[in-house]
């Protein structure tokens, strides 16, 4: 059996994942409501009522709790001295293994909301792939990006 | 160093012109035919303006492509300096690209029927950069002369420099032209039986009746089907056996045309390697010239579709890492058809390094059920809608369960992998069983996954992508046994090898 990897995401990340699930519901409610205004105008079907309110608590309950725990659950990830590894999903647990040489360029991102939190993604490019660290504190992951490319020029290439 | 500057052929023009107008055909026909081609040329006429100013658009079009082909000739110019090859084109926006020679990979040929006649080709310059499948720099049309002079500009700046050249992370010093020409030697050519082969083989011959079939829906106004039927009625009374024939005469037509369409394509089939270069060339109207140098190779798929398994034929695929080969190469064939008995010494002829044969790592029995499961997700809504609306024949639907268990259990008969030194082999189906083939140092990443329900059964699925034109290529075996996916985790790990 392979070792848990070291490294979760801060707790902090788990509160953005909520509040980008708020958001989801926020406009699936807008929708829910725009149907919910024309049914009643228009003397649609009682069930249509039903479908939307439900479509909006499933909404709700998934992106605003249930997903982002078990995707904060399951995400972690290691920087070790010749590779990466990178463990994420939802349903399906994906691991991820990137040798050093392979990593062409490392970006960190950061957005309004990620920046009010002081948070930042991290995403490690190869030649044909692309894999991202969310949601992690600015500095970490600047320090992060700033030894995956020392790291990463260091390893020769040598296979 | 020569400062010459070299002009394209002015056949160059008419090609341009042409290839524009290619674009233009289907539109101008839908409208055609949309009007029932009797289209009015009295003013007077009610419908004459609405007739007559897609016409009128079309011919502005067509003199503008005119046009643009005429000055894309007469601005384009190419020339060589301080071993660089430089072009410049553009009436108003004047472009400039210099390409180094050192960064160009392979020259790719193209011959097309206008080519042909005036001793023309059309050369395309691959570089490392060019992923998204464009070359850097297309010629459209230069004499075969000129064709050699490039090419021998650049060998002659390369052999300048004699100190070993550093290609994405490969060095190789470029050997004198006395050695390169000795070193020469055919892999594999292709004879007409196996162009027959191969055109029966592929789904071509199903295409052919598809693009038929699409073809006389688009005339279906023009076809009597009326008559027709009244004809077909009376062709029933002949008996079955006309029936069948006539469905025979139709598919054995399909056949003709994509025997035909194969010989067009594949004609003259060649590979042969020069220098650490593969040089493929085919076509029978358009020739096509293509080389791949052998360090950017990343992997080899070996692709059997069922009807090729069952005769022991296979196609040999090639993921490179620059993606431009024109615009429907996407993958490279390196062997469109080759019997597997056969296969196998050309290919270690070219990549010595590799194993071909191996004993498999295969999924447990217990992951029999993992391969065709998930499919239900689909086919429960489907059987239930058919079911619900055609209410007798939709029942029907339920028959899709078996053959989509029965391509589940092939997968899972197929499915495995090996690892031998640094070569990793996943053997994988959808419909075609896919052997893969790579060397450690082109994986890019290692992945393995684990759903939950897999995770109860302690099994797990894993992937290895290398790089292939702009996404990728990635082969996936899946719900093997976790200490076999881990073991491949294991030795794609540096630490362990």
């Amino acid at each position: 059996m392979r070792n848990q990897l070291k490294f979760q995401i801060p707790k902090k990340g788990l509160t953005v994942w909520r509040l980008y699930g708020c958001f989801n519901t926020f406009f699936v409610l807008i929708l829910a409501g725009v149907i919910i205004f024309l049914t009643y105008k228009f003397d649609w079907p009682i069930f249509i009522y039903f479908i939307a309110i439900a479509l909006v608590l499933i909404v709700g309950i998934t992106s605003i709790w249930l997903f982002p725990t078990i995707r904060w659950d399951h995400w972690r990830y290691e920087v070790r001295e010749h590779e990466i590894e990178i463990q994420s999903g939802l349903f399906i647990v994906k691991r991820t293994l990137i040798p050093m040489v392979r990593v062409q360029h490392v970006d960190t991102a950061q957005g309004p909301i990620l920046k009010k939190y002081d948070l930042a993604n991290i995403s490690i490019s190869t030649a044909a792939t692309t894999h991202i660290i969310p949601m992690l504190i600015t500095t970490d992951a600047d320090q992060l990006r700033a030894r995956i490319s020392v790291l990463a020029r260091v390893a020769e290439d040598d296979v | 160093m020569s400062n010459n500057e070299f002009k394209l052929h002015p056949v160059s023009a008419i090609i341009n012109f042409v290839k524009g107008l290619k674009d233009l055909i289907i539109p101008f026909l839908i409208i055609f035919v949309a009007n029932g081609f009797n289209i009015s040329f009295n003013p007077k006429d009610e419908g004459f303006w609405s007739d007559i100013i897609p016409l009128i658009i079309f011919s502005v079009i067509t003199i503008i492509y005119l046009f643009s082909g005429i000055i894309k000739w007469w601005t384009f110019v190419y020339w060589f300096e301080e071993d660089e090859l430089r072009v410049k084109y553009g009436l108003f926006v004047k472009k400039k690209r210099y390409i180094p020679f050192d960064r160009i990979q392979s020259f790719n040929y193209k011959e097309g029927i206008f080519h042909r006649i005036f001793g023309l080709v059309q050369v395309m310059v691959e570089t490392a950069g060019s992923t998204d499948g464009k070359p850097e720099v297309v010629l459209t049309a230069i004499t075969k002369d000129a064709a050699n002079q490039i090419e021998q500009e650049t060998r002659k700046a390369k052999q300048v420099r004699k100190e070993p050249i550093v290609v994405e992370g490969n060095s190789h010093t470029i050997r004198s032209e006395v050695e390169e020409i000795s070193k020469t030697r055919i892999i594999h050519k292709m004879k007409a039986k196996d162009l027959v082969l191969l055109a029966t083989t592929s789904n071509s011959v199903g295409v052919v009746l598809a693009g038929v079939a699409a073809i006389l829906s688009q005339f279906s106004e023009f076809i009597p089907y009326e008559w027709i039927f009244e004809e077909f009625t009376s062709l029933i009374k002949f008996g079955f056996v006309v029936v069948a024939l006539l469905i025979f005469v139709a598919f054995f037509i399909a056949w003709l045309i994509s025997v035909v369409i194969t010989f067009i394509n594949y004609y003259d089939f060649t590979v042969v390697e020069e220098d650490d270069r593969l040089t493929i060339t085919r076509g029978l109207l358009e020739k096509k010239r293509i080389t791949i140098p052998l360090n950017r190779i990343q992997a080899i798929k070996i692709v059997e579709n069922p009807l090729r398994q069952m005769f022991g034929f296979a196609a040999v695929v090639v993921e490179s890492a620059s993606g431009g080969f024109g615009e429907n190469d996407k993958k490279m064939t390196l062997f469109p058809l080759i019997s597997k008995k056969e296969l196998y010494e050309p290919l270690s002829e070219i990549l010595p390094t590799f194993e071909w044969e191996q004993p498999l790592t295969q999924p447990p029995i217990k992951a029999k059920p993992f391969f065709y499961r998930l499919d239900f997700v689909w086919m429960i809504p489907v059987i239930a809608l058919a079911s619900y609306f055609w209410f007798p024949y939709g029942l029907l639907s339920m028959l899709i369960v078996v053959p989509s268990i029965l391509i589940g259990l092939w997968q899972f008969k197929t499915t495995g992998f090996a690892i031998n030194g640094h070569q990793l082999t996943i053997v994988y189906r959808m419909i075609s069983r896919v052997t893969f083939v790579v060397e450690k140092k082109r994986i890019q990443a290692v992945e393995s996954r684990q759903s939950y329900f897999q995770k109860r059964k302690n099994i797990a699925s894993v992937q290895a992508t290398v790089m292939s034109g702009m996404t990728g290529a990635t082969a996936k075996a899946a719900n093997l046994n976790v200490s076999d996916v881990e073991e491949v985790l294991q030795w794609y790990e540096k630490s362990n090898s």
